[in-house]
């Protein structure tokens, strides 16, 4: 029989302290030192730290909390030499300081955006940082040019359909035709297929702008307008984005017909008139919905002409309006698109055909 | 027949059809051609859906099949 050699009972493992690191360190080695402790790529926590400076200056807090509590975990260790890196990090962090004194900023719509980029620094980042073979960083490639194609192709969407809209579409039309000629030019050099995808983002918005006619020039938001005569009646009203209101109901109109023309790019029109006026419309509309004394009319590329018999000597009121995406409505109260009951609420009350008929005929 | 090496008829037929688009876009943009919408939809439809044929036709491009 023989005899098992008592264990040594082993020392147990010294708790494991946040520390700053020395050996891994930007600007004051906390980052390292948190990564470190947490087992988590310092990188990651270096861009947390910047996400959250954006975030009503937290990150800033919580950095400098660290820097005057965490103890560094070689005090003998040379004192850090200042590079390029370090001072983009430091003036990136002051420009952080800045928005902590208007931090409203930023707790709103862009935060996701804010989070995608960091993420994409990320991946870009260790894409970088990673020897060119490794699988990581193939990986984050892959994942970094997707996300960076995507928002160019959203941004380049977005910015397509609106030089559009202002009235760049020869531009874009002109961009489209370049992209072809690249591409017939490009097949007889092995190709150039990437050039169908920003061929494609610019075409497919400028297509959808030119469809509809739409033309946002102008004036953005919500006006009222309110004629109490004739003299203060213009010939027409123009927006380009928003809500118009006109309130036609204390204009006393001559015998016969006055015309009022209407455009928006996107948005709504709403005309309010009296009871006994005779109304005839000429709307067109891109996209939407025409309200206009012949009932509701929806749907796309819509010409709308409400042209009854009119009795001569009756004062009537030809509405031409022109309307990229957006509704057209006339009748005897504002509508409230917040209002309790939705779109359909009692505040509007649409031109009925019949009294619209009576006031044409003279018989109102 | 083998193809021409260096040429690539996607991109080549991909091109044709990018350019007949622009060209009609713009021309509508500059008032010459009046495109209503029940045109341009479709155009629109015909020429991403005929560049996809091209690609597909031809397959992957050169070096990568």
């Amino acid at each position: 029989m023989t005899e098992t050699q008592p264990t040594m009972p082993q020392p147990e493992p010294p708790p494991r302290r946040l520390t700053r690191s020395t050996t891994d360190r930007m600007i004051a080695g906390v980052a390292g030192g948190i990564g470190k402790h947490l087992g988590v790529d310092p990188l990651a926590i270096r861009i947390a730290f910047v996400i959250l400076t954006f975030a009503g200056g937290l990150g800033l807090l919580a950095y400098l909390i660290c820097l005057v509590f965490v103890p560094v975990d070689d005090p003998e260790a040379p004192p850090l030499k200042w590079g390029f890196a370090r001072t983009v990090g430091a003036g990136l962090l002051a420009v952080a300081a800045l928005a902590i004194l208007v931090p409203d900023w930023f707790w709103g719509p862009w935060l996701p955006l804010l989070l995608l980029a960091g993420a994409v620094a990320y991946l870009l980042l260790r894409m970088v940082r990673d020897d060119a073979g490794s699988h990581a960083g193939r990986v984050a490639a892959r994942i970094a040019i997707g996300i960076v194609l995507a928002a160019l192709a959203v941004g380049g969407f977005v910015a397509a359909a609106a030089g559009s809209a202002l009235g760049g579409g020869i531009v874009v039309a002109g961009l489209v035709i370049a992209c072809g000629v690249g591409l017939v030019g490009g097949a007889f050099r092995g190709g150039a297929r990437w050039l169908i995808l920003p061929a494609l983002v610019l075409a497919l918005p400028l297509g959808a702008v030119a469809a509809t006619d739409l033309d946002v020039r102008g004036t953005w938001g919500d006006r009222r307008f309110h004629p109490r005569s004739t003299a203060e009646l213009a010939a027409g009203y123009e927006m380009g984005v928003g809500s118009m209101k006109v309130d036609m109901r204390d204009v006393e109109l001559p015998p016969g017909r006055t015309d009022l023309r209407l455009e928006i790019g996107i948005g709504e029109i709403q005309v309010l008139v009296p009871d006994d006026l005779c109304v005839t419309t000429d709307a067109e509309v891109g996209v939407g919905v025409v309200n206009a004394g012949e009932g509701e009319q929806g749907g796309i590329d819509l010409d709308v002409q409400d042209d009854p018999r009119v009795a001569p000597g009756v004062r009537r009121l030809h509405l031409i309006a022109d309307i990229g995406m957006g509704a057209v409505m006339v009748g005897d109260g504002f509508f409230d698109w917040d209002g309790p009951r939705g779109w359909r609420g009692d505040d509007f009350d649409a031109l009925r055909t019949g009294t619209n008929r009576a006031a044409c005929l003279g018989t109102a | 027949m083998t193809p021409r090496a260096g040429f690539d008829p996607a991109s080549l037929a991909s091109g044709v059809i990018v350019i007949v688009l622009g060209g009609l876009l713009l021309l509508d943009q500059a008032d010459v051609l009046e495109l209503p919408a029940k045109y341009m939809w479709p155009a629109v439809l015909a020429a991403v859906g005929g560049i996809l044929l091209a690609c597909g036709l031809a397959g992957p491009p050169r070096g990568r099949a």
